[in-house]
């Protein structure tokens, strides 16, 4: 019991501290509580940059994950049906970005998209994003439909149903929850991304990760407190909605190739 | 098929990644081993701090890790199982904010403190701005990851095992070092792989917490240095160590998954 209550506050404690912020409406040092509770900094967020930056993210959000998604999907049934030539070597590709560090690979990307007039527009972060997002879908991808009975596409040839329709009407349909999965996951992580749309979407690009930085080092950290509540929402339904899938079991084998 | 997912990883990520090696023997258009110097002269600090960092973190994620999980596959408690997952979609830069509203010196933690007159008030410990608030912040966040991945190491680990030690009078401490660990090992090293290198690459943290003074965690260097100096030579150079590390910690992992047991 005593164990629950530690890892409950340790796990909380600075998750609290942002809720109690957000509703402050003046708190000075050193009262343990604020001196004035309110929806004042509420309203004021929702009138002001931060909507625009999470609409911005947002959408960059949503672009990515549709763009991922129609260039994974293909990939992964391939590597999963056919013996692709270096198949683990590709595999590895998409793992590179989150194997070293981001910043400075990035600070040269964004270089590289300036020359191409792509620095600082929307397609240039969510060329970005892609860098880092697609792993989360070929991975999954792969691994679902590698574990899809070819026995099962099989029959369907056998009644004459052509390569495509079947990899639409029978593996499709049956990767569903691989699917959910990685839409959830390259979701997330677009609109989680800091750094490289820090670099590459400075000045006018903003997501909601880069307006929090920008506002908790000033001294607004009402808005900031709010902006951070706000980014951990669509963190948070995903933890309730694969914390069914989510069983420690299934990641026993984590990397080990 | 394949070409336009690859182009945009090789395009935006491993091209980019070779040219740093190849910016970090740049300066002025000259080639040159000036930046080295310079990061050798400004950085070797930063280098240390940010390995030390790393380390303790990671030391403490494993620890911690290594016996929570052993009670909670030996005795099992749900909720605790639950909370432990929170952290994992909580992104980076929030971490770093809760973290510094929490730790700072006018912060909640310290406020609370002092109402139970732990802290002074005219004089408050700082921890945010500080190493130990990295640590802290890294921990918490890693945790997380930690607690699921060795959960499920020792999930995969025979029950018969574990009754034949309880049926010798093992106690649950016994039972985890001498039995889940062993077992474990080769994806303790995995998940310590991982999560070193990240916490080695660790930039949204240290930028929110890692407060004004030197010494900066690495990729905070690597940002200041291409920000309000624009010195790309010297940045790259620190990317380029960066990387080594990566590749040691990396290299590591590949040995230690492809010597397969008897």
């Amino acid at each position: 019991m005593a164990g629950t209550v530690l890892v409950a506050f340790v796990i909380c404690a600075p998750l609290s501290s942002l809720v109690i912020w957000s509703f402050a409406r003046r708190w000075s040092w050193p009262h343990p509580f604020p001196q004035e509770l309110g929806l004042f900094y509420w309203r004021k967020v929702l009138e002001g940059d931060l909507l625009r930056a999470l609409q911005s993210g947002f959408l960059i959000a949503v672009v990515v994950t549709a763009a991922t998604l129609v260039l994974t999907v293909p990939l992964a049934y391939l590597l999963a049906r056919y013996p692709v030539p270096f198949k683990a070597a590709i595999l590895l590709v998409f793992l590179l970005p989150h194997a070293f560090p981001q910043l400075p690979v990035f600070v040269n990307a964004t270089t590289l998209l300036y020359r191409v007039n792509l620095a600082a527009s929307f397609s240039g972060v969510v060329l970005i994003h892609m860098v880092g997002a697609l792993v989360y879908a070929v991975w999954t991808m792969t691994a679902v439909f590698r574990s899809i009975p070819e026995s099962l596409e099989e029959a369907a040839w056998n009644l004459g149903a052509s390569r495509l329709k079947t990899f639409v009407t029978v593996a499709l349909p049956l990767a569903t929850p691989g699917l959910v999965a990685s839409t959830l996951l390259v979701f997330l992580y677009s609109l989680d991304e800091f750094t490289g749309t820090l670099l590459v979407g400075s000045p006018f690009v903003l997501t909601l990760p880069v307006y929090m930085y920008r506002t908790s080092v000033g001294y607004e950290l009402q808005v900031a407190s709010i902006a951070a509540l706000i980014l951990m929402l669509p963190g948070l339904v995903l933890l309730v909605v694969l914390e069914r899938y989510l069983k420690s079991e299934y990641l026993s084998m984590f990397g080990r190739l | 098929m394949a070409a336009p997912s690859l182009a945009i990883v090789v395009w935006l990520f491993f091209v980019p990644f070779l040219s740093s090696a190849h910016l970090s023997f740049l300066r002025d258009g000259q080639w040159s081993l000036q930046n080295y110097a310079l990061v050798w002269r400004l950085y070797k600090i930063d280098v240390v701090y940010t390995l030390g960092i790393s380390l303790v973190s990671l030391g403490l994620v494993i620890g911690i890790a290594a016996l929570v999980c052993g009670y909670l596959r030996i005795v099992g408690h749900r909720s605790v199982e639950f909370l432990f997952k929170v952290p994992l979609f909580v992104p980076f830069v929030v971490v770093g904010h809760g973290m510094r509203v929490l730790l700072a010196p006018r912060g909640t933690l310290n406020s609370a403190l002092a109402q139970v007159g732990v802290v002074d008030l005219s004089d408050p410990p700082s921890i945010a701005f500080t190493w130990i608030g990295i640590v802290i912040s890294l921990v918490w966040k890693n945790l997380a990851l930690a607690v699921l991945l060795v959960l499920g190491a020792y999930r995969a680990v025979d029950e018969a095992f574990l009754e034949a030690a309880r049926n010798m009078g093992a106690s649950t401490f016994r039972q985890i070092r001498d039995i889940l660990l062993p077992i474990s090992a080769p994806s303790l090293v995995v998940a310590s792989a991982f999560m070193f290198t990240s916490m080695l690459a660790s930039f949204s943290v240290p930028l929110m917490i890692g407060g004004g003074e030197p010494p900066h965690m690495l990729m905070v260097d690597v940002y200041y240095r291409i920000n309000y100096q624009d010195d790309l030579g010297t940045a790259n150079a620190l990317g380029v160590v960066s990387y080594l590390f990566a590749m040691g910690v990396a290299g590591y992992y590949l040995r230690t998954i492809t010597v397969r047991p008897p």
